[in-house]
């Protein structure tokens, strides 16, 4: 499946932003896309990641990573430059090395802001075409986010084209309602869906589907913005504890945390541990590699609580006597 | 996802991913249930685990008892059991020296 038309660039790279909620399924998505060669032999991928501690480029291979600010507003400054410094290597090497571009932004981004950005560009318009922007939609949490968050509405409403995730999970009812909900907040958008990145077919919308009805919502919310924080786990902590204490955490204040990302060593491999809400993955065995200081580094995004209190909680809460680990 | 472009996930409950061997599953689960009971009994409850049977059986002071699977149940079983959730970010946490 090509993603969208190639040609009428007038020799330009052609842009594709990729962006979504957090934990809405756009790394697993790219992943797949990326292995089943929809963008082609000569993409490069960039993947931005608002936390200080980048995760997702170690499930997709060889990528330019933007990590330490989210691109669409503080990081704006480190996109425009990578973007540029791509475009001066395609114009001294040759087009044919280079013909498309693929930004996975953060959870946290707008794309409609970044498109603008590299829009208002006098050096990226010339060598830039902005092509589809892909907005991938979690069907499980969706219509919760759309009804308190208001970027989950500016995400929405910049997609050309929405990939509803994590489609075999969700009732039929509520999907259904999340279609119609769609449909109304940007209806100019194609709707496909994809399981674990792999395109499935939607059935048709049963006729008088009512869309959710969406409050209006403040530009801030009362909670306070949602924040990354990077979290270490001491090398005293092995995973039965972490486990006890996330697990804790996410039944008690799951609302708040959005999404908690990270590697941890354990007996068994290298864990990737996923969270979104109170949904948890089953952890995925990461190869073996050497620790280049990234594992056992946990970020959390979330709001509702002082950042420093996650490492602290984490400590206390497991008590101070805690017993010496199996060796 | 298909085969070739994904890690293989563990299967079970996702807190039972660290230990790969049998012998290290048992010993996880001792040392768990040690950690747990540090952590409930400030709340007067109590959580027993023989290595045996499946699940975590929890306990109150006075007696009463119910078997849960995972750690996800025992923290919904014990604020059904308290009143309210055991906050890891309450402040006797983070107040605590």
């Amino acid at each position: 499946m090509q993603v969208d038309g190639v040609g009428g660039g007038g020799g330009r790279l052609r842009l594709t932003v990729l962006g979504g909620y957090l934990g809405s399924g756009k790394t697993t998505w790219l992943r797949h896309q990326l292995h089943a060669g929809s963008f082609g032999p000569h993409a490069h991928v960039i993947v931005n990641e608002a936390a200080e501690t980048p995760v997702d480029d170690a499930l997709l291979g060889q990528v330019t990573l933007l990590a330490g600010g989210c691109c669409c507003c503080v990081g704006q400054a480190q996109l425009i430059a990578a973007l540029r410094r791509i475009c001066d290597l395609r114009s001294r090497e040759g087009a044919a090395t280079l013909d498309r571009i693929v930004l996975e932004t953060s959870g946290l981004a707008d794309p409609g802001a970044i498109v603008a950005a590299i829009q208002g560009d006098p050096v990226l318009v010339n060598h830039i075409l902005v092509g589809e922007t892909i907005v991938a939609v979690d069907a499980l949490h969706a219509l919760a986010q759309l009804t308190t968050e208001p970027l989950g509405r500016r995400q929405v409403g910049a997609a050309d084209r929405l990939i509803l995730t994590k489609t075999d999970a969700c009732a039929p009812a509520g999907l259904a309602a999340l279609r119609a909900t769609l449909a109304l907040l940007n209806p100019g958008a194609v709707v496909t869906a994809a399981v674990l990145g792999e395109t499935v077919v939607l059935p048709a919308l049963p006729p008088g589907t009512t869309p959710a009805l969406l409050p209006p919502l403040p530009d801030d919310d009362a909670r306070g913005p949602i924040l990354p924080t990077q979290v270490r786990v001491a090398p005293e902590i092995d995973w039965s504890a972490f486990t006890l204490w996330l697990s804790a955490l996410l039944h008690a204040r799951g609302d708040d945390l959005v999404r908690v990302k990270g590697v941890i060593r354990t007996p068994a491999g290298r864990l990737l541990l996923q969270t979104v809400r109170r949904v948890v993955q089953s952890p995925e065995v990461l190869p073996d590699q050497p620790d280049h200081g990234q594992d056992n580094r946990i970020v959390f995004i979330g709001r509702g609580y002082r950042p420093a209190d996650l490492e602290r909680s984490l400590h206390h809460f497991l008590g101070r006597s805690l017993p010496v680990p199996f060796a | 996802m298909c085969n070739a472009c994904g890690n293989p996930a563990v299967p079970g409950h996702w807190t039972d991913a660290g230990a790969a061997t049998p012998g290290d599953r048992l010993r996880a689960r001792f040392h768990r249930v040690g950690v747990l009971n540090t952590i409930l009994r400030p709340y007067g409850l109590t959580a027993h685990d023989d290595g045996v049977v499946p699940g975590i059986q929890l306990s109150t002071l006075f007696g009463a008892s119910v078997i849960v699977q995972n750690l996800s149940e025992v923290w919904a079983e014990a604020e059904r059991l308290i009143g309210r959730p055991i906050d890891p970010l309450d402040a006797r946490y983070l107040d605590a020296g």
